[in-house]
Order: structure tokens, then sequence, then C-alpha cells
């Protein structure tokens, strides 16, 4: 700790800040409640690490059906027609439509992987000690909160094109069973960050003095 | 190693790394950053209370429109089809795909009306002076809901479904559509105006006298 001021935590001075008003309290015992809005506090986050890990394994394990079930099912003239998140996008290439695919590839394909992805150096970063500037760290964890809902995007696209496209005999398009797993992997995601402590980042510095 | 009964309510921790400092008195609009880790600790905003009122009041007006009236619509050889927001649940419900109903409902109506009303409820009863210890819990929990609403997420779904339909069919724009924009604006504005450390303040000062 040679370039960054010097600065005390709240966890060194056996204070625990409310995560949710803000409020210090002194920590004494388990399951202590906050003084002011009476949430369960801690120095940390419960188990932030394991239930993180949890979710992220469970969001990798639904990415799979999600890729692989088809999440449209287009029915034109009577001859119906599935595809998956990335078939979806191949057609779009083929037709010559490059910012939507952009977009979709982007956010239903890039985003999701990305976040696991994040969220596993996140976990391992934090396990092994790593020296790797926290405040870069930091960045990459509000990274993935932020990114969390905009993975849903495939979903309502799917919600609201099987809503409007309903002509009767001539097309329609119906939502397919990967559209269920793909919602599943981002809420699971969604957890995943809710339940890490970013302040889990900055502990290892303080070991070092 | 015994912990002297000391008040830290003169001091502040970073939500991010638990770094101390002492809590700087604000001027309305001033934001106070963290020394060790850049990010922001602490934020007065202006005339916090009676702009969420408003905001949160309009939103909720909004609401009806955007929900029962046509989002976007199709026309194709001589057939024609609009839907809305509850037409999509329907849908979904109609097809089976209870999760994605559900989650739909959730992220695009039940949350968001949840905190525009809360939004309205708290900023009412401050600006009554009317704090009970059960507006703390309420409160609290609205916090929970901050990262789980989708409304900006289902606009860009509406634009890419747009840009989708477009090569199929001939679309026109409903008037929901509109509402729905100016609801997910009263929505965004909503957490830009509410001041949660002032409203804690207050709470925390209403609950003690």
């Amino acid at each position: 700790m040679s370039s960054e001021p010097q600065v005390k935590t709240a966890k060194q001075a056996g204070l625990g800040q409310c995560l949710k008003c803000h409020k210090l309290n002194v920590i004494t015992h388990k399951d202590q409640r906050c003084s002011c809005c009476q949430a369960k506090i801690s120095l940390r986050k419960y188990r932030s690490l394991e239930y993180t890990l949890a979710w992220t394994i469970a969001a990798i394990i639904a990415f799979f059906p999600a890729n692989l079930y088809p999440i449209m099912i287009f029915t034109s003239l009577g001859s119906p027609e599935a595809s998956t998140i990335l078939s979806g996008i191949e057609t779009f290439i083929k037709l010559g439509m490059y910012p939507v695919a952009l977009v979709v590839f982007i956010a239903s394909f890039i985003v999701p992987l990305g976040k696991m992805l994040g969220l596993l150096i996140l976990i391992i970063t934090v396990k092994t000690g790593s020296k790797v500037d926290p405040k870069h760290r930091t960045q990459l964890y509000h990274l993935v909160e932020f990114l969390g809902p905009w993975s849903m995007l495939d979903v309502f696209v799917v919600a609201l094109m099987a809503a409007v496209v309903n002509l009767g005999f001539i097309t329609s398009i119906e939502a397919g069973p990967g559209i269920s797993y793909f919602a599943l992997m981002v809420i699971f995601t969604m957890f995943a960050a809710e339940s890490f402590d970013p302040r889990l980042l900055w502990d290892n510095l303080n070991n070092d003095d | 190693m015994s912990v002297e009964p000391v008040s830290y309510d003169h001091m502040i921790a970073c939500p991010q790394c638990d770094g101390l400092s002492t809590k700087p008195l604000l001027m309305e609009g001033q934001k106070a950053v963290c020394k060790r880790c850049g990010g922001k600790v602490m934020e007065r905003k202006r005339d916090p209370i009676r702009r969420t009122l408003a905001v949160a009041l309009a939103g909720l007006l909004l609401l009806l429109p955007a929900t029962v009236l046509p989002l976007i619509g199709v026309s194709a050889v001589g057939l024609f089809n609009q839907a809305s927001l509850l037409d999509c649940i329907a849908i979904l419900i109609a097809n089976d795909y209870h999760l994605i109903a559900v989650s739909l409902t959730i992220f695009t109506l039940a949350v968001p009306v949840i905190r525009l009303l809360a939004a309205l409820y708290i900023s009412w009863c401050i600006r009554t002076k009317r704090i009970t210890p059960a507006l703390v819990h309420f409160f609290r929990s609205y916090h929970q809901l901050d990262s789980w609403t989708m409304l900006h997420v289902f606009l860009l779904g509406i634009m890419v479904s747009m840009y989708k339909l477009v090569a199929l069919a001939e679309l026109s724009i409903g008037l929901g559509l509109v509402a729905f924009i100016l609801l997910l604006i009263c929505s965004t504005l909503v957490s830009v105006t509410l001041d949660k450390h002032y409203i804690w303040e207050q709470l925390e000062n209403g609950c003690e006298q």
C-alpha cells in the first residue's frame, strides 16, 4: 500500500456499514441489526463468495439449454421454423441487417457470457488474494451489476413479437422453450451480482500493511 | 478487547471499499467521493421531496395508458393486429410460458408501479412529517427494488422488434408507446430525484424524537 492514501477501513475499526441506510454500527455480535433501519448487518455480506459462486454455476448450467433450444418459432403459411439465439443472429446477417444482428449478439450472447466470466474472475481473485488493482476489479463488478437487466432484451422481444404477429394462417410467431432457460439465466446472474460484496476486493490490500 | 461506546454519527464508510472518512457537510447539488477508490460516498440532491412527489405522480398517471393502449401494430395483406403490454402477458399465459409471463409482469409492471407508489408515499410522509417506525422498514424494502425494474430494456426490446418486423409487414406505432416512453422517463427520474441519504436522515431523526 504505497501509492494509496492511508485510509482506515470500517472493518478495522470494528464497524459495519449498513448496506441499506449507510449508517455505521459497532459490530458486537452475530445477527446484529442496524440501529437506524433494523436491517441485518455484519462486517461483510454473509457467505458472499459461496452464494455468488452458487448462482453463477446455476446461470452457467441454464446457459446451455438457453442456447440449444429454440427461443422463437416462426410459422409462415403453415410451415413452422424454429430459431435459436445464434441461428436468429445468423438470419439477420444473411438479410444484411447488421446493426440489429450486432445489438442482439451483444445483448443476448456476449453480455450473459461476459457477466458469468466476470463473476468467476471476481470470485477467483478474492479467493486467491490477487494483487490486481482492486479499483479495476470494482469497476468490473459495477459493469456486471449494470449489465444485469439488459440481457432480458431477447425475452422481451420474443414476448412482444409473439403478441403482435398473430395474423391467423399467414404468419405467426410463438415463443420457444429456450426463452424460459434464458430468463432463468439472466435472473441467476442478477442474484449472483447482488450477493457479491465488493468490499471483499479491497480486503487483501489491508492484510499487507 | 472491549469496544468503547462511541458514537460514529460523524463518520461514514464507502459502500464499495469500506474506507472510513468523516461525514462531509454538503450543500444541495454537491456530492462526495471516496479518496481511496473514487466511488460516490454521499450526495445531496436539490429539492428532493417535492421533485420526487411530482415525478412519481406523473408516472402513476401514465401507467394505465402505457399498459392498456397498443404499443405497436402490424398489417399485412389486409390483416391487422396490434398488441399492448397486457396482450404480451396474455399471449404468454395462453401459450403456457408462465415463467416468462411472471417475469414480464414483475419486471415491467409490478416493480415499476411499486417503486412509484413507494416513492410517492415516502415523500408524502416526510413532507407532512408523519414518520413512524413502520416507514423505516418500508423504505428499507424500497432499496431492494432498484435493480429489478426493466422498463428501459423493454423499450429497447420494442425497438428491436420493430426493426425485425419492418421486413415482415407494415408497422404502425400505437399511443401506448408514447405513454410507455413517458412512464420510463418518470420512473428513471424518480431514482434521480429521490435522495436516500436525506430520507434516511429524516427517518432517523423522526424516530428518535
